[in-house]
């Protein structure tokens, strides 16, 4: 045993950089309400994982978005659990992360120096916000086409520039094909990237300035 | 060992972090196996349909109803514009004397504004 660990470690020296942020030390008045950082973090590995496992069936084009998905689900093993349960963790970090930002709060852990670690986890939660309405649109059903034709809908009402933004944002007119993919795109390369961007942020500052502890 | 030392990450948080990512994937799993997401109808393009969001976007829904024809764009714009400024901008509300009772009505009416508009959709569909 360890005789793995000891060569990659000698080669790529994983222990002694995590060594300070294993053994940090972790204040007084710590409770479970900490946790739900922590939980946050795990619905979004999950939802990395079953995105990925997802993104291998779903085919994102006006004509077969919708046969793709009914595909997944009839045909392809575990392909309604993995969707359910994607579905699932999206609800879940939306719900963590609202708590987790009332515990911050409540414990004044944004006080300085934690100033822009608040900021990144705003950031964190409107980022997370954009996945969801993006994410809403890929089945391409009634729901999702609807829904979306009302939310971006909304762009255009912004005085003198609307008009552009909508257009930006359907690629064209209405919403169509155009948008769907780019939805898809903003969906599963441009808000995870920011997002991970984000959270190695946010780990990074709790790393230098330490937990805060009791009220 | 009764004499005090302090707590650090590992081991003492870790076992624990462990048991509640265990609980988070385990109720995942336990949510999407007894409420599977159904598949949707086809699009119907020809009559226009207005349905409800996700719930986390139900505050807004509700909002953009309050501001109809020239005024949409407070509803639309403007208000979840100043929401998400005053959200980032929390740590600088909370300056000098005063500065946290100033936070907290920022934050609770954040929160209340956030939980209220999202019931009333439900109530009153």
């Amino acid at each position: 045993m360890g005789k793995i660990f000891d060569w990659i470690d000698s080669r790529f020296g994983v222990k002694q950089p995590h060594k300070k942020f294993l053994e940090r030390p972790v204040p007084e008045g710590v409770n479970y309400a900490f946790c739900l950082g922590g939980a946050s973090f795990v619905f979004f590995l999950m939802l990395v994982c079953s995105g990925l496992m997802l993104s291998i069936y779903y085919v994102p084009s006006e004509q077969e978005a919708f046969m793709s998905i009914v595909r997944l689900n009839n045909d392809v093993t575990l392909g309604a659990f993995i969707r359910s349960f994607h579905k699932w963790s999206a609800n879940l970090l939306i719900i963590t992360i609202i708590l987790h930002t009332i515990r911050v709060f409540i414990y004044k852990a944004y006080r300085p120096p934690r100033e822009l670690n608040w900021i990144a986890g705003s950031l964190t939660l409107i980022i997370a916000l954009g996945s969801g309405f993006t994410g809403y649109l890929l089945p391409w059903d009634q729901k999702a086409y609807w829904a979306t034709e009302v939310g971006t809908s909304m762009a255009s009402t912004v005085p003198f520039i609307g008009k552009y933004i909508l257009y930006l944002i359907r690629g064209g007119e209405d919403v169509t094909g155009a948008t769907l993919i780019r939805f898809y795109s903003m969906h599963i390369l441009y808000f995870p990237t920011i997002m991970f961007l984000l959270l190695w942020a946010h780990f990074h500052m709790i790393k230098k300035q330490g937990v805060k502890g009791g009220l | 060992m009764a004499e005090k030392r302090n707590k650090e990450f590992y081991p003492d948080y870790l076992v624990e972090i462990s048991i509640v990512i265990f609980i988070a994937v385990e109720l995942t799993v336990v949510l999407a196996l007894v409420y599977p997401q159904l598949i949707g109808r086809q699009i119907d393009f020809s009559t226009p349909y207005r349905p409800l969001p996700e719930w986390y976007f139900l505050w807004l829904y509700q909002a953009v109803r309050y501001f109809p024809g020239r005024w949409a764009f407070i509803g639309t714009v403007l208000l979840p514009f100043i929401a998400a400024i005053s959200l980032i901008m929390i740590p600088y509300i909370d300056r000098g004397k005063r500065g946290r009772t100033r936070a907290i009505l920022v934050g609770v009416s954040l929160l209340l504004a956030f939980v209220v508009l999202t019931l009333i959709p439900y109530i009153s569909p």
